[in-house]
């Protein structure tokens, strides 16, 4: 009954997302279209991606998957405006909420694979960080829902590898991003944190109705929290496959295994 | 067999490391007393204790140690100023260090000692050149070490700053500054080390003033329980300024596991 029914909310957050994009006096977020249009990039003569064309819709969540090398962090930090796409390609186009992007942009937040919570700040302060004088009241609320309420004072130092990936979301969660790139943010920690984290991941994606885009090397990852799933190999995007399996997805359920398998067997496949 | 109290075990913890320094003073005094050491050559520990009772009654004493505290603290000021702004200028601009490194690194291996003849020529034997002798060996030190701290700086947090809003000055205040700031620290403590040997040779070489130059005095006239006092005084103040140094360091760096013991 309840997952029914928070589905059909986020179902219909989606349709009117558009709608509510114009101007909702409740939700502080506007999710966030991305627009790529052949979109190349080269390191040096070598080619990382080539001729990426895609559109999410806002409030989408979409994980990239592809064995390492395959560009799909590169993807992720062009859109995070940490990267610059080739320029010369003619028609090359990359919108982030209909705007070319040209730098970090207010409304996108990236979460990097390591924690890189600064370890001369508290946990507090670490949240707080870029954070104007009046927005630092946040900074207990998204704590709370992160589960590190009573950690606010503590060092960085003296945090698991799970609590600062925790901080570290909640850092990027403060700022309301209409975008959150999450790049392989699970990649260091073990089974269990991971899972805990994937469903906490899930739950703010949920409640908020950001866009996502998530890149991961583990497959079942990407479908357990993606509504889309995209395998890039050699730069280019091999596979977009939909998943429109209810949430809380049941890892054992067997179209979850069934999908699972479909993405896996394409990434393994010996070109 | 009973084991001892965990009190107690802290009392000796406590007092092992002064056992030899008692020990010490107790044979010195020994062999003073009964003529062995000649009180020329080493007085007796009393002598010199008596010796600065007698300058710290009459004020001498505070007035030299005053001195010598302030000539130590202006070297620092300026010589540690320059090495921190220029430090900060290299490390952060590319522009700025092409321009300055390379002269800067040729001339740090010049000995500051080896510039007396030349600062005293210029600029005579008074205070100026005591300051300027005193900030050329400071600068360096200070000087490298911020320049290296900024460089090392992990670029991943300097990444992660900017792609949260940060830029200009607050990267500098939130991201840069403090990751530096360890090496900028271990700077500090070498230019304290290098500060009293320098104050040493420049109050010895000429001054009217300070610890060295009561201490050559009393040498000319053969009161060698000032000397010592001198000496001991140096020592005093050398181990002062490293306390304050190691307490800024546990301050400024409580952050890190390494510095955060109570």
């Amino acid at each position: 009954m309840l997952v029914d029914s928070t589905e059909l909310e986020r179902l219909s957050y989606l349709e009117h997302a558009h709608r509510e994009f114009v101007g909702s006096p409740t939700r502080a977020p506007s999710a966030v279209t991305v627009e790529l249009q052949s979109l190349s990039k080269h390191f040096g003569v070598r080619p990382v991606l080539q001729g990426i064309s895609l559109a999410i819709a806002p409030g989408e969540f979409v994980a990239i998957v592809g064995q390492s090398g395959c560009g799909k962090s590169t993807l992720l930090r062009i859109l995070a405006g940490l990267e610059h796409a080739d320029e010369d390609a003619s028609g090359a186009a990359v919108k982030v909420n209909g705007r070319s992007q040209v730098g970090p942009q207010e409304c996108t937040r990236l979460m990097f694979q390591e924690a890189r919570l600064l370890p001369w700040k508290t946990v507090f302060e670490n949240v707080a960080l870029g954070l104007s004088q009046k927005d630092r009241v946040q900074v207990g609320t998204v704590l709370r829902q992160v589960g590190l309420a009573d950690r606010g004072s503590d060092w960085p130092a003296v945090l698991s590898g799970g609590q600062r990936q925790r901080v570290a979301l909640a850092r990027a969660l403060v700022h309301r991003p209409g975008l959150l790139l999450l790049d392989e943010p699970l990649g260091a920690l073990d089974a269990l944190t991971r899972i805990e984290m994937q469903r906490l991941i899930e739950q703010v994606w949920q409640r908020d109705g950001f866009t996502a885009v998530l890149v991961t090397h583990d497959v079942p990852e990407a479908v357990a929290l993606a509504d889309r799933v995209l395998l890039i190999e050699e730069g280019r995007i091999a596979l977009d496959v939909r998943v429109d399996l209810p949430r809380p997805r049941q890892r054992g359920h067997a179209r979850f295994a069934a999908l699972e398998a479909k993405v896996l067997d394409r990434v393994l496949r010996e070109h | 067999m009973s084991t001892p109290s965990p009190f107690r075990s802290r009392i000796a913890q406590a007092l092992l490391p002064w056992i030899v320094p008692a020990l010490i003073l107790v044979v010195w005094q020994f062999s003073s007393e009964t003529g062995w050491l000649s009180s020329r050559v080493l007085p007796a520990p009393s002598a010199v204790a008596r010796a600065a009772y007698t300058l710290a009654a009459t004020g001498e004493l505070w007035l030299h140690v005053r001195v010598s505290a302030m000539r130590a603290l202006s070297g620092l000021a300026v010589g540690g100023g320059l090495g921190l702004g220029l430090g900060l200028l290299t490390g952060s601009s590319r522009l700025a260090e092409t321009l300055f490194d390379t002269t800067l690194q040729m001339v740090r291996n010049i000995p500051a000692l080896a510039l007396i003849p030349l600062i005293i020529l210029w600029f005579g034997i008074e205070e100026n050149a005591k300051l300027v002798l005193l900030s050329i060996g400071v600068f360096f030190p200070v000087y490298l070490n911020t320049y290296h701290g900024i460089r090392s700086v992990d670029p991943a947090l300097i990444e992660m700053g900017r792609s949260y809003g940060l830029s200009g000055f607050a990267l500098y205040r939130e991201v840069i500054l403090p990751g530096a700031l360890p090496s900028i620290l271990v700077g500090l403590r070498f230019a304290l080390g290098l500060v009293w040997v320098l104050l040493i040779v420049s109050e010895t070489i000429s001054a009217q003033s300070g610890i060295g130059y009561m201490t050559m005095n009393a040498r000319e006239f053969l009161q060698t329980d000032v000397v010592l006092l001198g000496i001991l005084l140096y020592a005093l103040l050398g181990k002062l300024a490293d306390v304050i140094a190691r307490g800024l360091e546990r301050w400024w760096l409580r952050w890190s596991p390494a510095y955060a013991r109570a």
